[in-house]
């Protein structure tokens, strides 16, 4: 699944570590989201879409 | 599992460790046990050690404590685990299943039926495993 995770992280000039720290996970699996190798549980995905203040829509592009 | 109980399951763990650990090691100085015991023993000691001083460094070092939870709560890291766990166990399967054949072809009927004895087994965990798992979700 595409997402604009590392686009949005930019723009708010949050480096991964805080990202990853703030969600509780690794850093190597923020870089695994943002490339798009790793999809997040419903779960993450709203912690995600929570911590930028958007909905999951926003940030996870879903396609058939 | 909450957090506190996982640690107090270590440490319980680890003791218990230690403590057979110990108890091999002491039988085999009474000769009660022979040296493969002891081997045993002190393996789980050195575990035993070795999960302590872990558990020590975690209480007192917040930095490994934060590096620890992560790595231990990290969604992908389970997810990790668990592929990982798949494919050993495919593999093992592919390996053990050629390996019963080849053995047949040498002849050496022993390791022939531990080969394809060991894949029935895990083809009835995994079946059993599937039943429970399917009940649970």
């Amino acid at each position: 699944m595409k997402n604009r995770m590392e686009e949005i992280r930019k723009d708010k000039g949050i480096r991964q570590e805080d990202f990853a720290r703030a969600l509780g996970v690794s850093r190597q699996t923020i870089s695994s989201l943002e490339t798009g190798r790793y999809n997040p549980s419903i779960q993450l995905a709203y912690k995600i879409a929570r911590y930028f203040d958007l909905t999951i829509e926003e940030v996870f592009l879903f396609e058939e | 599992m909450k957090p506190n109980r996982n640690i107090r399951y270590r440490w319980i763990l680890s003791i218990l460790y230690g403590v057979i650990g110990i108890s091999l090691i002491a039988c085999n100085l009474f000769h009660a046990v022979d040296d493969y015991w002891s081997g045993m023993g002190a393996a789980l000691l050195v575990i035993s050690v070795l999960q302590v001083l872990r558990l020590i460094r975690y209480k007192s070092d917040p930095q490994y404590k934060e590096a620890t939870d992560t790595a231990v709560n990290d969604e992908r890291n389970r997810f990790l685990s668990t592929k990982a766990w798949s494919w050993a166990g495919y593999l093992y399967i592919m390996i053990a299943a050629v390996g019963s054949i080849v053995f047949k072809l040498l002849n050496q009927e022993t390791l022939m039926f531990a080969a394809s004895g060991s894949v029935c087994i895990i083809l009835v965990l995994y079946w059993i495993s599937y039943l429970i798992v399917r009940k649970k979700y």
